[in-house]
């Protein structure tokens, strides 16, 4: 009997490997469990008969993953959905996305659109000052404007995420130094600011209280305070507001599928969920919890800087660079 | 009778080079060309000015650094412990040369992130600890250092050499040292002018072990160096690899940078067989006999304790923190009660696709390389060892290679070979993975099956033959069976390391084929600290549970014998 064990589950073992469903998606996203999974839950509810998957990694690793899988001819990829915005306009001009005229899209609102309808904006991501309450506390002081952030009370406290991995950090880091110049990360950097790694792991690293300030994400840091993190997110008056794009790849084989979970994501379930993990609906009408310390659209859209999106496409090489010698 | 030009044992010794070429071959061959050649001439002026980057050279420099560090203080922990639990009389010896053996069992990046945890310089329990405790201003351990590196991977390495020693010390002719006592030697130049010069062989093969491992090991430099900017050859080949979006310039120096590895691995293992081969020291005698004992007298508990609290602070405060904060609410909450959930499990074992599939993608990926990988190293051993034809020597030579090549030479490799170049994409799928693990897995098959075949005299098939069994017959009611538990040592051999693989699938994982370690890794690289915990505690007990039913299996097979 033993003997014919091993073939069999062998045998299970590929079948289990290769077994598909009818229809499937997948959505290469930088966007973390957190937020991703509230949406998958919701989706499947409403599609049971799509199955639904994704990959997340920090934007950068997204891009060089699709990259390598152009490469090999092979893209796994149906939705490409994350906020690196200028990587959008460059993959569009490669003519990588398939144009989608959702229904929902109409009531979208930003502060970029594509009107050739390539890509459609799904959340407006805000990020802002998060530090440790106890490291805080143990100072004496508490940052609230990006000033603070200079303060000699938190020399070698604050930590950035590294904006080649992370795209909320190179869009977040291209609008700084629009408003504040390169000037002001020099000061960072006199002050023993230091590059982090993905977006997730500088709160976390925020919240064991190895740093004590870190630029963070909306829903991320939101989440963990949920769950009781000793962080507080904090918004300066000059704010980070990132549209997270998202598009169809014009490769995918589950165009359809791809379409249906565009729509639930802009639907106003879709964008319900997205503000109750903790970001901005980019629909318009949808209302905001304002309990979790988010700031209303129409304001942060208001306080935000501005930022020539198109034209960031030819910042990016050089930019990174930049950082990594202002700041290593 | 003139023998047949090509017959069943030319079939097998052509289908055996076949594989090795294909599966372990090429893909070095393709590694040494994209290094080395240029649109097809040769540039080797190119490659060394690849190499001077400035990052490249740092990475150089502290793999040199860190598996030279590591191999020394591995090499002094794993003598001291072997010398004390066979040549003195410390209490419960048995028991504590188990427990040394212990620290093998813990995948090496899973303790990183323990340590990372407990140790990192502000936010680390223990730091945090000690500066509430003492008043600092700033923390008094940095485990995200070379220092921590080097600290990290000797607690998981040194029973390399552990394991050398204490068989050699225990295998000792103790007559020599007796003679030489009788002779009046102190005990101190009996340790140095007798027993050192006869366990410097042991010692020696151990270490180039550890510095074998260490030079190729991602894990612990990847969770601990990346994030301060420390990279080492291997984890700097990942950056590039996942930096490029595909540009060849950083794939070139990815394979530049694998050359650097086989050639250093090759150089080791050279030495190793230099080391082994040397007769000089061929006074180890099989016949057993008891040792000099050295007693300890006052020292006895002190030292016992010392090797408990090692055990305890190497393997029992990780495993534990690992459990710990896998219950935790969100990372950065103090252990306490009311911040503690068993969610994040109940998640990760059913709610997410991630971890999910990570678990079941490594079960069965390991399951069916370990499989494999298994009978096709039946096979080459079988031929290595039990025929006699022309073309052999062939067959030999890339025998050695997979002992050669580094993880992550190996996955660079199968990239180029297998991404559609050559007509095959394997590209994100698990068969790229499964395809690298039989690179990598080569070598334990080779060397546990070719043991077990050795010990099967030839002259046993001869007599099946002679009775009239046929060359199939003989081989699979004699041969077979004799070679069964090497075979099936061969299968867990591979099985439970492929288990807990990180260095190579963390290069070749798709987005439906992410493996146990990758899934941890990943998690700790997007700051979701308390899941990859609890996913790395479920790799623990699985991990043990593996271990537990190897003994089951191996031991019914002894009793069946």
């Amino acid at each position: 009997m033993r003997r014919s064990l091993l073939p069999l589950l062998l045998a299970f073992a590929f079948l289990g490997g290769t077994l598909q469903a009818q229809e499937k998606v997948m959505v290469y996203t930088s966007m973390k469990e957190s937020l991703m999974g509230k949406l998958r839950d919701a989706f499947k509810k409403k599609q049971p008969n799509v199955a639904f998957d994704y990959y997340s990694a920090g934007a950068g690793k997204v891009m060089a993953k699709l990259a390598a899988e152009r490469q090999a001819g092979k893209v796994a990829a149906d939705i490409l959905w994350h906020s690196e915005v200028p990587d959008f306009f460059q993959l569009k001009a490669e003519g990588m996305f398939e144009p989608y005229a959702s229904p929902e899209a109409g009531a979208i609102r930003s502060t970029v659109t594509d009107p050739d309808k390539t890509f459609a904006i799904a959340r407006l991501g805000t990020l802002g000052i998060v530090y440790n309450t106890d490291n805080a506390a143990k100072v004496g002081k508490v940052p609230k404007t990006w000033a603070d952030l200079l303060d000699p009370a938190f020399k070698n406290k604050v930590t950035i995420a590294n904006p080649a991995l992370s795209g909320t950090s190179f869009m977040s880091c291209a609008m700084l130094v629009e408003k504040f110049g390169w000037d002001y990360f020099a000061k960072l950097k006199a002050n023993g600011a230091k590059i982090g790694q993905g977006s997730g792991q500088v709160v976390d690293d925020t919240a064991s209280g190895d740093f004590t300030i870190c630029i963070g994400v909306d829903y991320i840091a939101l989440d963990k305070i949920q769950k009781g993190a000793h962080l507080k997110l904090v918004f300066p008056p000059e704010m980070l507001v990132i549209p997270s794009p998202i598009a169809i790849m014009k490769t995918s084989p589950n165009k359809p599928a791809a379409k249906k979970f565009i729509d639930f994501l802009l639907s106003k379930e879709g964008q319900s969920i997205i503000t109750a993990s903790g970001t901005l609906p980019a629909r318009v009408d949808v209302p905001i919890d304002k309990s979790m310390g988010l700031v209303a659209p129409e304001e942060a859209i208001k306080r935000a800087i501005k930022l020539d999106y198109p034209a960031a496409i030819k910042l990016k090489e050089g930019f990174v660079k930049q950082f990594e010698k202002t700041l290593r | 009778m003139r023998p047949r030009r090509f017959g069943t044992a030319e079939l097998l010794l052509l289908l055996s080079i076949l594989i090795l070429v294909v599966v372990v071959a090429i893909p070095i061959l393709l590694i040494f060309w994209n290094a080395f050649v240029v649109e097809g001439k040769p540039d080797f002026l190119r490659a060394l000015a690849l190499l001077k980057e400035p990052d490249t050279l740092e990475a150089l420099k502290n793999s040199l650094v860190i598996a030279g560090g590591t191999t020394v203080l591995s090499t002094i922990i794993g003598v001291f412990f072997a010398w004390l639990v066979s040549r003195t009389d410390l209490p419960y010896k048995a028991t504590m040369k188990v427990l040394f053996l212990v620290p093998f069992m813990l995948p090496s990046f899973i303790g990183a992130l323990a340590w990372k945890i407990l140790l990192s310089p502000r936010g680390g329990h223990i730091n945090r600890l000690l500066m509430d405790l003492l008043h600092l201003e700033d923390p008094v351990f940095n485990i995200m250092s070379l220092g921590g590196i080097i600290a990290v991977e000797t607690m998981y390495l040194f029973p390399f050499v552990f394991i050398q020693v204490s068989g050699a010390l225990e295998r000792m002719d103790p007559t020599l040292e007796e003679a030489a006592r009788i002779s009046g030697a102190g005990l101190f130049t009996i340790t140095r002018r007798i027993t050192l010069p006869l366990m410097m062989p042991s010692i020696l093969a151990g270490a180039l072990l550890v510095a074998l491992y260490s030079l190729a090991h991602f894990g612990v430099p990847a969770i601990l160096g990346t994030e301060r900017n420390i990279f080492i050859i291997p984890t700097k080949i990942y950056e590039k690899i996942y930096a490029s979006g595909g540009n060849f310039e950083a794939i070139r120096t990815g394979t530049m940078l694998s050359s650097i590895l086989v050639l250093s691995a090759a150089a080791i293992l050279y030495l190793q067989s230099l080391v082994l081969s040397s007769g000089r020291f061929q006074v180890i005698s099989g016949k057993s006999m008891r040792p000099m004992v050295l007693k300890l007298r006052g020292l006895k508990w002190p030292l016992l304790i010392l090797s408990v609290v090692y055990i305890a602070l190497t393997v029992v405060l990780p495993t534990a923190t690992i459990f710990l904060v896998g219950t935790l609410k969100t990372y950065g909450l103090a252990f306490k009660l009311e911040n503690m959930t068993l969610d994040n499990f109940t998640y990760i074992l059913f709610k997410w696709e991630l971890t999910r599939d990570a678990i079941w993608n490594s079960f069965y990926l390991s399951l069916c390389a370990a499989a494999v990988t298994m009978l096709i190293g039946t096979l080459i051993s079988y031929v290595l060892v039990k025929t006699k034809i022309r073309g052999k020597f062939l067959l030999e030579f890339l025998g050695v290679l997979p002992f050669s090549v580094p993880g992550t030479v190996i996955a660079l490799g199968v990239i180029l070979m297998w991404s559609g170049r050559f007509g095959v994409n394997l590209y994100n799928t698990a068969w790229i993975i499964f395809v690298a693990y039989i690179a990598r897995y080569m070598a334990f098959a080779l060397k546990s099956t070719s043991a077990a075949l050795e010990q099967v005299h030839d002259s046993l098939e001869e007599a099946a033959r002679a009775c009239g069994a046929s060359k199939w017959q003989a081989m699979k009611d004699v041969v077979l069976p004799l070679i069964k538990p090497g075979m099936v040592a061969a299968f867990f051999l591979i099985f439970l390391p492929a288990l807990r693989e990180l260095t190579t699938s963390v290069l070749l994982y798709g987005p439906h084929t992410r493996t146990i370690g990758v899934a941890i890794y990943t998690l700790n690289e997007d700051g979701e600290t308390v899941y990859a915990a609890a996913l790395a505690a479920i790799a623990l007990v699985i991990i043990v549970l593996g271990q537990l039913l190897i003994k089951r299996v191996t031991r019914a097979k002894i009793e069946s014998a």
